[in-house]
């Protein structure tokens, strides 16, 4: 256990900024989800989910493809 | 030479409204993050699967050659997806919303929309790819210090001209179908076309897949930068016949 711990503590360095950067598309995406209500393709719900559930990918799907136009 | 500052500063406004700029760079940066990371965890993993019977699968210790295979084969497949993505409605969508006949009756030459289009897309991908370099550089660096890796500048260099390779076949695409899937389809088409191609060994040398593909073969030793010389001249010249054959579609196309 305590060898994992360290295993751990060794890569922060990398895992912070991984977390930062998946944390904050994800919340652009949420925020811009929640501030606009027309999407190109599915719902809010739908990109709600979309956005928590899968990391990275999820939220620039919805840039990609939900985002609707203003 | 004024209309294309203004179209490119138009580019590159509308790549950061429409988060293209943002998703592209943070999709690289996640995978630079994510290569070193990978490499020096893919041991514990597989160690901490058991095959039953108490065989566990051990693996060496991790090294910066792993490292850059993971950077090749994440920007080699997931990169250039994100790349093929970001890009696919760069053409499409002026076509879609009618944008560019504003600019075009007023005057605009049409060869500047291409080469416009093609410039500011190779900056951002260069830009995009730059990042992920150098992060992932400097994790290695960090974790592996002590491990050289040969011939990487060049491996770096086919895997960028490669990427700008399905630029020049997106916005190609792009203007010949007018639509996003069109290029898309076109981009994905081209790439499994250059995949069966390559099964044949006499063109393994000249196809320009090999320089997304074989550039493990270089790190490692097995390949010279010698071999790859047929493969980038083709690859070159496949951009400047892709970017002039656009220009040509274009000029008979009704906007």
């Amino acid at each position: 256990m305590a060898n994992s711990l360290n295993t751990l503590v060794s890569f922060l360095p990398l895992i912070i900024p991984l977390a930062i950067i998946q944390f904050g598309l994800m919340i652009a995406a949420l925020v811009h989800i929640l501030k606009h209500d027309t999407y190109k393709t599915g719902n809010r719900l739908l990109w709600i989910i979309i956005c928590i559930c899968v990391n990275t990918i999820g939220p620039i799907l919805y840039f990609v493809i939900g985002r609707g136009d203003e | 030479m004024i209309e294309f500052i203004a179209f490119t500063k138009k580019e590159y406004m509308e790549s950061l409204r429409t988060y293209r700029l943002v998703t592209l760079a943070a999709v690289l940066l996640v995978f630079g993050i994510l290569s070193p990371l990978t490499a020096a965890l893919l041991p514990e993993i597989l160690g901490a699967i058991d095959l039953g019977d108490g065989v566990v699968l051990t693996l060496p210790e991790p090294s910066a050659i792993d490292s850059w295979t993971q950077f090749f084969s994440n920007i080699g497949q997931m990169g250039m997806l994100a790349v093929i993505i970001s890009f696919s409605g760069s053409m499409a969508n002026e076509f879609s919303r009618g944008t560019l006949v504003n600019l075009l009756t007023k005057g605009m030459k049409r060869h500047v929309v291409i080469l416009s289009k093609f410039f500011s897309a190779s900056v951002l991908w260069t830009i995009g790819y730059a990042l992920c370099l150098a992060v992932c550089y400097v994790y290695t660096a960090y974790y592996w210090p002590s491990d050289v890796i040969t011939n990487a500048p060049f491996a770096f260099f086919s895997l960028w001209l490669f990427g700008e390779f399905l630029i020049a076949i997106l916005i190609f695409s792009g203007t010949l179908f007018g639509s996003f899937y069109g290029a898309l389809l076109s981009c994905f088409g081209a790439i499994v076309v250059m995949a069966l191609l390559n099964i044949s060994p006499a063109i393994q040398k000249f196809n320009p897949i090999s320089l997304s593909g074989d550039t493990l073969a270089l790190l490692s030793g097995h390949k010279e930068i010698a071999d790859f010389f047929p493969a980038v001249i083709i690859c070159v010249s496949a951009i400047v016949i892709l970017i002039i054959a656009s220009i040509l579609v274009f000029n008979k196309k009704k906007v």
